[in-house]
């Protein structure tokens, strides 16, 4: 069995990507939609609060609700750590996908202040992967131990670890 | 046993609004005030224009709260203050950020690769 291709809601995808980039085009770098209908916009990391902030408050993207917000290693890219927001919007049932890039030690501004639910999410990441967020209330590891040394997920940590247990 | 005549918007922490017009008058008026700051040849300023013009001709027209509420299509009434003061904060942060500027910086060549 073959997934069918929804070719109207691929073209309303394209269509509110190309009105996002034409609102915003000092950060979107790159915007696409995937095969199974995904959103993604690709935003230079100084305009991460201006494109979280529109895309909550502007009357047609109502993106009230972050879902997720993660981190991707490709240590072999300049920028090696890629943040991705997923968000999700009530009103029109829709999602959208809005990612950045950094290195270990460019810090990122925070998106506690546009959703608070980033909160623990952008602790995880640091915790995880070493990427600092600036301006967030509280930002200290939440998953690992608590003398814990290293960014786990990153692609250069072993599986098993430096620490015999 | 007598009703007491009470009227719920149904939904947590959003109260019944009396005179929803008149606030939706003053909230599309200071948009539209706000956006004159920004250069008329900004898609934001097009595009935001448009809409609240829409809706505010809406609001002019119609007089009857439920027949507004379905012609906006946008849920209650309180729900369509709150998306107008979003977007009035929006606007006037909208000025400080300039987004019609073009692109800051191109990424490497290779960040947006996929596969690597």
């Amino acid at each position: 069995t073959v997934r069918p291709k929804n070719e109207v809601e691929q073209k309303q995808l394209c269509a509110f990507g190309e009105y996002v980039a034409e609102i915003l085009p000092k950060y979107i770098q790159q915007v696409q939609v995937t095969c199974f209908n995904e959103l993604e916009l690709l935003i230079h990391p100084d305009g991460i609060i201006p494109v979280l902030t529109f895309l909550r408050d502007h009357t047609n993207a109502q993106f009230k609700s972050l879902a997720d917000l993660t981190a991707v290693d490709v240590p072999s890219r300049q920028y090696r750590f890629e943040i991705v927001y997923n968000l999700l919007s009530l009103r029109f049932s829709c999602r959208i996908r809005v990612k950045t890039y950094t290195d270990e030690l460019t810090p990122v501004d925070s998106a506690v202040s546009v959703h608070k639910a980033a909160n623990w999410y952008e602790r995880e990441v640091w915790d995880m992967y070493g990427v600092f967020f600036a301006n967030h209330p509280d930002l200290r590891r939440i998953l690992t131990d608590y003398g814990f040394e290293g960014h786990p997920f990153r692609k250069d940590f072993p599986l098993s670890g430096y620490v015999e247990v | 046993m007598f009703m007491l005549f009470m009227q719920t918007t149904g939904l947590v922490g959003l109260a019944v609004a009396e005179n929803p017009h008149e606030r939706l008058r003053i909230l599309y008026t200071k948009i539209l005030g706000v956006l004159q700051n920004i250069p008329k040849e900004a898609a934001y300023r097009k595009y935001t224009e448009q809409i609240v013009n829409q809706r505010f001709n809406l609001v002019r027209t119609e007089t009857d709260v439920q027949k507004l509420q379905d012609k906006l299509n946008s849920g209650h009434i309180e729900e369509v203050i709150v998306q107008a003061e979003n977007e009035l904060s929006l606007a006037r942060k909208m000025i400080q950020w300039k987004p019609w500027e073009p692109l800051v910086e191109e990424p490497p060549s290779d960040q947006w690769r996929w596969p690597i």
